[in-house]
């Protein structure tokens, strides 16, 4: 859209990237319509309502079809799995149905969460509340698939050992992140039978960068040494909180 | 781009083949195509100005009182005065695609027809078995198309009841053209006499079917692969050639018998082999790539989420996005607070809660911005002369584009004002309805009487003789001296004959203030204040010929630039960290594109 840029000249110092760099900006509205790509489908319906007012776009965000997988995406990130699972079969038992591995995860993440319990409180009853759940759901499963076994001893054996004498690999399903990939992936799924581009555009941007930097160091293209990518302040830790307050000036020329 | 892989819109050798559609390539060549129309108009207009016989200054000249009278700005106004001058440095920076038989790059004996496509052998047969004649493209295939693909009808293979003798491939620009394609170093092709292929030798090695008249023969090199591969009648052939590492490799057809006669299919028209889908899943291949890159290394220590956060977050605040900012924290602090629900210890673990910006310079910018997307410039030069007095002396441009958007706000106005039967007006104007939620201060700064001269003004904004009127309408009335035309003051509901006469005493006004100090001397000023005084030519100006000036998205790239500017004069970046990353991208994307490797076919404005 708009082509010209309304940055001052360039210094003839700098690096010829840098200048192709300032020449080749994305017009406002493809950034703004990548970020509301993100805002809708990753699930922040507030942003997304303010952001189409805010930005005068007119496509406005359909509340419903977001509130649905925001729902079942806070449910998954809060630990509450049962809930996840009994949403995503109101809104379509075909999505779990179809994907036995998607299935097993929720349940593997749902049996963490019991096990979970167990650690801050190792009653008898949390434990085997724990256990038969695993019986249960997942054994009868787990005998189908070698991944999905492993997957289960592995997380049983989280009710074995103490907290501190877990493997890095067993700690890592203690994690929050844990929950967040499931929970994206529940989405994914989601978007994906609805018929939806199921990539977040701005992911796919953020690994083209990651990509395109090694391919073109690889080859040894002319770029500079160091691709800043956050470039407001040198001090990568102030960031968040300095916003675009920082000491911007160093980058312009 | 049109419907069947060419514009016809654009002038008559234009191109763009199917499958090359939406590729970066593609855009570098509409864009380069585009400016070279532009500066053919420019030098025209140029050449008009300077016979005409106008009293304008030469350009150098003008360009010096330009200096004397802006002095108070800095360097930058002069660049961008000279901002839209015609580039055509850029068309010659890209790689054009072959669109025709070379004249100057045959064998003798061959003619060439049809406008370039055609080329027939009308000189004796070649009876010796090393002579033939064969023509190459008037360009190499350019390897940042990745792959490139051409088709060949053979519309005659001759009189002789004999197996074609026709050589279809490519060669280097050197190889000697009295011999097939194929048979010299530097030169690949398959031969439809024996249906061979020839890879820089003169033996063949069995390949596909012999071909003959009316078949379709298609030549594809993937430059990522240095692979080439033939169609016959939409057929795949499978690999033909490997390891092809030379550059400047031109599409080339050999002969050897009278009246063989063939015609080539540089994208012109749609292909006969479905070259789209082998493109696009080439493409396929290269995004599968990308989606599995880990990106942990771009911003240690943030993960793809947290980096991704970030960017949006330190977006909303640059360019002033500050409702959504904050609601966007604050979803992500839910969902942060959400992960670690009942995982003692794993605080550390969630993402940083996002801390939007909460400074005066957003609100204040986002004022702005929403002015102009309202249409209401007076109100935006308004503000900008409150907030950033400094900022439209140093961006002579953005001030002219300003000037005439109020301009194209006014006829925009009379347009409607004239459909409605009575000269009662809207609140606002068209769009956005909802825009004026976003700020419930929006209008605690009431519009003020007198505004004469955006560059100077420093109104007394307690002014409110018009307290609430509409946006725009208010403004309109109040532009210029209101009271020398003494009509209506205080009220905010003009009618249709007022405010056309108000919009042309706009129009002269800004015509002298551009058109007559030497400013308008610039090309491009010259040509926008033409165009949007024109406007007034027009009954309905929303049927006319420049209706698409009045398209209230022009207001956007007005808003951001303005935006842009002011966060240069407040000693900021004029871009965020994701235009920047988009940039970045982009021109990676090109370095390593430029030999047809990975990346020619990834564009990120379409993925």
């Amino acid at each position: 859209m708009s082509t010209s840029t309304v940055s001052a000249a360039a210094t003839p110092t700098r690096h010829p990237f840098e200048r192709r760099v300032e020449e080749n900006k994305p017009s406002k509205t493809d950034i703004n319509t990548v970020i509301m790509d993100y805002l809708i489908k990753e699930g922040y319906p507030d942003s997304a309502r303010k952001f189409a007012m805010e930005a005068n776009i007119k496509q406005k965000p359909d509340d419903e079809s977001i509130r649905t997988r925001v729902e079942i995406k806070h449910a998954i990130q809060s630990g509450n799995i049962q809930s996840a699972i009994e949403k995503i079969n109101e809104l379509n038992p075909e999505i779990l149905d179809l994907d036995s591995t998607l299935h097993f995860a929720l349940l593997r993440l749902q049996l963490i969460e019991l096990i979970r319990d167990c650690s801050s409180d190792a009653s008898p009853e949390n434990v085997s509340q724990a256990i038969t759940f695993a019986t249960q759901q997942l054994s009868p499963r787990a005998s189908t698939s070698k991944a999905f076994l492993e997957d289960l001893q592995q997380t049983m054996a989280l009710l074995v050992y103490p907290g501190d004498t877990l493997t890095p690999q067993m700690s890592e399903l203690l994690k929050p992140s844990l929950r967040g990939e499931v929970a994206d992936r529940v989405n994914q799924a989601i978007l994906r039978r609805q018929g939806q581009s199921v990539e977040a555009k701005i992911k796919e941007w953020v690994r083209a960068r990651a990509w395109a930097e090694k391919e073109a160091r690889a080859s040894h293209k002319d770029v500079p040494a160091n691709l800043k990518l956050v470039l407001d302040g040198d001090d990568e830790d102030e960031e968040s909180d300095d916003g675009m307050n920082g000491n911007g000036d160093a980058m312009i020329t | 781009m049109g419907n069947g892989g060419f514009d016809r819109s654009q002038e008559p050798h234009f191109f763009i083949p199917s499958y090359l559609k939406g590729t970066r390539h593609a855009e570098r060549l509409l864009k380069a195509h585009k400016s070279r129309l532009r500066s053919r108009t420019t030098e025209s207009a140029k050449s008009a100005t300077s016979t005409g016989g106008t009293n304008s200054l030469s350009t150098s000249s003008s360009s010096i009182n330009l200096h004397q009278k802006m002095v108070p700005s800095h360097r930058g106004m002069t660049h961008d005065i000279i901002e839209k001058a015609p580039t055509p440095i850029y068309e010659d920076a890209v790689a054009q695609l072959p669109s025709c038989w070379n004249r100057n790059d045959k064998w003798a004996g061959l003619e060439i027809e049809g406008g370039g496509l055609e080329v027939i052998y009308r000189g004796a047969s070649k009876t010796h078995v090393d002579e033939a004649a064969a023509v190459r493209s008037d360009r190499p295939m350019p390897r940042e198309c990745g792959i490139y693909y051409f088709e060949i009808t053979i519309m005659s293979k001759g009189k002789e009841n004999k197996p074609s003798l026709v050589s279809i491939g490519f060669s280097g620009p050197k190889v000697i053209l009295s011999r097939l394609p194929g048979w010299e170093p530097n030169s690949w092709a398959y031969h439809g006499d024996d249906g061979n292929t020839f890879n820089c030798t003169a033996s063949g090695r069995p390949y596909g079917h012999k071909y003959n008249t009316s078949d379709v023969i298609g030549c594809g090199v993937n430059f990522r692969t240095g692979e080439a591969f033939f169609t016959r009648n939409g057929h795949y052939l499978g690999t033909a050639f490997t390891d092809i590492k030379a550059v400047d490799l031109y599409p080339s057809v050999g002969m050897k018998k009278p009246n063989e006669h063939l015609r080539v299919n540089f994208g012109q028209s749609p292909f006969c082999f479905e070259i789209d889908s082998l493109v696009e899943a080439e493409r396929r291949e290269t995004m599968d790539l990308i989606s599995s890159m880990p990106v942990t290394g771009l911003c240690p220590p943030l993960n793809e989420t947290q980096l991704i956060h970030q960017l949006i977050a330190q977006y909303l605040a640059h360019d002033g996005y500050i409702d959504t900012a904050r609601a966007f924290a604050e979803e992500v602090r839910q969902e942060n607070k959400n992960l670690t629900y009942n995982i003692p210890g794993s605080d550390s673990e969630a993402s940083k809660d996002l801390e939007p910006e909460e400074d005066v310079d957003a609100i204040q910018r986002q004022k702005i911005r929403a002015s102009i997307l309202d249409g209401d410039i007076d109100r935006a030069l308004k503000l900008i002369n409150i907030y950033y007095p400094t900022v439209l002396s140093a961006n002579e441009p953005i001030y002219f584009k300003l000037r005439c958007r109020k301009f194209i706000e006014m006829i925009r106005h009379c347009a409607e004002l004239s459909d409605s039967p009575s000269p009662i007006t809207s609140k606002n104007n068209t769009s956005s309805d909802s825009y004026n939620g976003v700020f419930s201060h929006q209008m605690e700064l009431d519009e003020s009487n007198g505004f004469e001269d955006g560059m100077d003004t420093s109104d007394d904004l307690s002014n409110s003789a018009i307290g609430g009127v509409g946006i725009g309408l208010d403004g309109n009335q109040t532009f210029g001296n209101s009271s020398s035309n003494g009509n209506s003051e205080g009220n905010g509901f003009l009618g249709y004959g007022d405010l056309m006469n108000k919009t042309l005493e706009y129009g002269r006004e800004l015509k002298d203030e551009f058109d007559g100090d030497g400013r308008g001397s610039s090309i491009s000023v010259r040509k926008t204040l033409e165009d949007t005084l024109a406007l007034i030519a027009y009954s309905d100006p929303r049927e006319g010929p420049l209706r698409a000036l009045l398209d209230v998205e022009g207001r956007i790239p007005i808003a951001e630039e303005l935006n842009g500017a002011i966060l240069v004069s407040l000693g900021k970046s004029s871009s965020s960290s994701l235009e920047r990353l988009f940039a970045q991208t982009d021109v990676l994307l090109s370095e390593c594109g430029a030999d047809g490797s990975a990346g020619a076919l990834i564009n990120l404005r379409s993925i």
